[in-house]
């Protein structure tokens, strides 16, 4: 992905000085991110150090006790709902698929809602994003409840896919898969990146998928956020941030991220 | 798309001499698809080779690059591709599509035979099920008679509180309301006849009996019978039942029993307060109707009725408490994952329950008629 360096232009997230308060606990303090179009960034950081209330005001969800956030150019509070659907797709921890729909309907809804297309058209492109998220056309008439935890996030993906938004916020992605599934989900963000060029935002505590996927990583610690490549990371002094990157299971990690990037290279 | 910005979704197909090479300017994207579809439909659907320039083409989104792709199927040429478009084209073009499987609707008649055949099954299952949980339900009761201790004393005092001090007021009202309405009834049918006293005989003997029971039960059918579905449905939903399970601790022992015992001794003590309520009501309506002194209409009540007749009233009342409970927590237990599922079997614990409660409270009239009592 060094190959593949995002072009330091005009960011096309941008967050301002945030500030996020709870009574008198301040989980973010003045915090500013930056994310470029077309590169991978990930958000690390301990339980509680206020990664999901970042994600939750990057993408609207919360109104930041002050500062702002940019997205493409606009406040965020000032985007029209069907501009903002167009804009961000958003991969919920526990995918937030629509229990009563089946999951062709559950990626079919933004379509029908934010576009005139015809039935039939929105049910080729409804086919084609399963297709995209690794699922099979069958899986279309399941319902969410009667998935596994592998294709609910794959289901989940695909409705984020659902009008090609520029920037995909992930919220941990891998969280509570196995090993190969959540490496096929770390390959899939990847295939999606290149093949779409989408801006993907990721939440997680998966230090593979920081090590072998991100461009740059985001790490929040005691209310401060630092946001750099892995390499620069790694020679940190920060004590979280070090811990985080050379405790015991990241070195196995690394060890992993290595030769996936390896592979990567010599595929791609 | 309203608020798009007009220059992105803004598509110009630009046809050559010949007929058969085209360009495409802008962006070929979800909102300019139909627009594409249509206009290069009629273009390259002549069977002549064609080729497509797409050198200006801005922007192309996924369900864009399906469209190109489906074209260079049919034998168009591409040319003039930018990198990021061809990477998205690849990816789609990988990509193995197959249409969404059809659910294919059956002809009605089949439809009619097939919902009688489930509708009957589910019925036999239903009567199965509750005979099941009602046994089940029953020998646990047995069980805590035999070992008071293993009841939970403060659940079911909990249970108390919510199904039956909390629905006090309603239950009042509702039990005022209802003998005022049979109280005009009876003085409007009962004039005529220069009968109009007997309304204290009609309105005392039917609260006694039927109406401060069957009221206060089809009420709190309806606000606890579809509380203990919902509570216990979403902890099923949730699979706290499950760690219950796990943790050796039968749920019916806790989460239904406590249920049923709370509301079993909430329901008769709710029943008599809807009949004090209901007596109430009565001397209202005698005192405007009748300018009966409210003195004057206890005894008249005492003379038209006894403590039989309340007793046979609130006898029915365990018995409807035992039918609210059981289907509520049944219907609970039922519920899968879905949260649509919580509400479908909250529906049909409401349902069922007020359903039940009106049959049992016909036999029961019919029973004591027949026994004379």
């Amino acid at each position: 992905m060094s190959d593949r360096a995002p072009s330091h232009g005009k960011p096309i997230l941008l967050a301002r000085d945030i500030v996020n308060r709870f009574g008198k606990q301040v989980v973010h303090d003045k915090i500013s991110l930056e994310v470029f179009s077309g590169e991978i960034i990930g958000i690390a950081g301990g339980s509680g150090s206020g990664k999901s209330v970042l994600l939750k005001t990057l993408i609207g969800l919360r109104q930041p006790n002050a500062g702002e956030v940019l997205l493409d150019g606009k406040r965020i509070d000032a985007i029209g709902p069907a501009e903002k659907a167009a804009l961000i797709g958003v991969l919920f921890q526990q995918g937030a698929l629509f229990s009563s729909l089946s999951v062709a309907q559950n990626i079919m809804l933004p379509l029908r809602e934010h576009t005139d297309l015809p039935p039939e058209e929105q049910k080729a492109i409804t086919a084609m994003k399963l297709a995209l998220a690794g699922l099979q056309a069958a899986t279309g008439i399941k319902f969410p409840s009667e998935l596994s935890g592998g294709m609910i996030k794959r289901a989940a993906l695909a409705r984020a896919l659902a009008l090609d938004p520029r920037i995909l916020f992930l919220d941990e992605p891998t969280s509570g898969l196995d090993p190969i599934i959540a490496s096929g989900i770390d390959a899939l963000i990847q295939q999606l990146n290149h093949g779409l060029g989408v801006t993907v935002v990721i939440v997680t505590h998966d230090l593979t998928t920081l090590f072998t996927i991100c461009d740059r990583i985001a790490v929040l610690a005691d209310g401060t956020i630092t946001v750099d490549t892995l390499d620069n990371l790694l020679r940190s002094k920060q004590p979280w941030i070090h811990e985080l990157l050379h405790g015991p299971r990241a070195e196995g990690a690394r060890l992993g991220a290595t030769t996936a990037r390896k592979r990567n290279h010599g595929s791609g | 798309m309203s608020p798009q910005s007009p220059a992105s979704s803004s598509l110009k197909i630009d046809v050559g001499e010949e007929g058969n090479q085209v360009t495409l300017h802008g962006s070929l994207d979800i909102r300019s698809l139909v627009e594409a579809k249509e206009s290069l439909g009629q273009l390259l659907g002549k069977g002549k080779s064609a080729t497509l320039d797409l050198t200006d083409l801005s922007g192309l989104d996924t369900p864009g690059a399906l469209f190109l792709c489906g074209l260079r199927g049919k034998g168009v040429v591409l040319n003039g591709m930018r990198a990021e478009h061809k990477a998205l084209l690849d990816l789609i073009g990988e990509l193995e599509l197959k249409p969404l499987p059809k659910l294919i609707p059956a002809s009605r008649a089949r439809q009619l035979v097939m919902r009688l055949g489930k509708g009957a099954d589910d019925t036999w299952h239903d009567a199965l099920d509750i005979v099941t949980f009602i046994g089940r339900a029953a020998s646990l009761i047995g069980n805590s008679l035999l070992h008071p201790r293993s009841l939970r004393v403060a659940s079911i005092s909990r249970h108390i509180a919510e199904t039956g001090i909390e629905a006090l007021p309603i239950v009042g009202l509702m039990a005022v309301m209802i003998s005022i309405v049979i109280g005009y009834q009876s003085v409007a049918q009962l004039r005529p006849f220069g009968g109009e006293e007997f309304t204290v005989n009609l309105v005392a003997v039917s609260v006694l009996r039927e109406m401060g029971v069957l009221i206060t039960a089809i009420l709190v059918a309806g606000r606890s019978g579809s509380a203990f579905a919902a509570e216990i449905g979403v902890m099923k939903m949730r699979e706290e039942i499950d760690a219950l399970e796990v943790m050796g601790i039968d749920s019916m022992q806790v989460l239904v029993l406590p249920r049923l015992i709370g509301l079993i001794i909430a329901l008769p003590l709710l029943a008599f307060f809807a009949d004090i309520m209901g007596l109430f009501g009565g001397s209202m309506i005698s005192l405007s109707l009748l300018d009966l002194a409210p003195l004057q209409y206890l005894e008249r009540v005492q003379r038209s009725v006894d403590g039989w007749d309340l007793f046979v009233g609130l006898s029915k009342a365990p018995i409807f408490a035992f039918v609210i409970g059981i289907i509520g927590c049944m219907h609970g237990l039922r519920v899968t994952g879905s949260a649509e599922s919580v509400g479908q079997e909250t529906t049909r614990a409401v349902v069922k329950a007020i359903f039940l409660v009106i049959v049992l409270d016909a036999l029961f009239s019919i029973l004591f008629e027949q026994l004379g009592i």
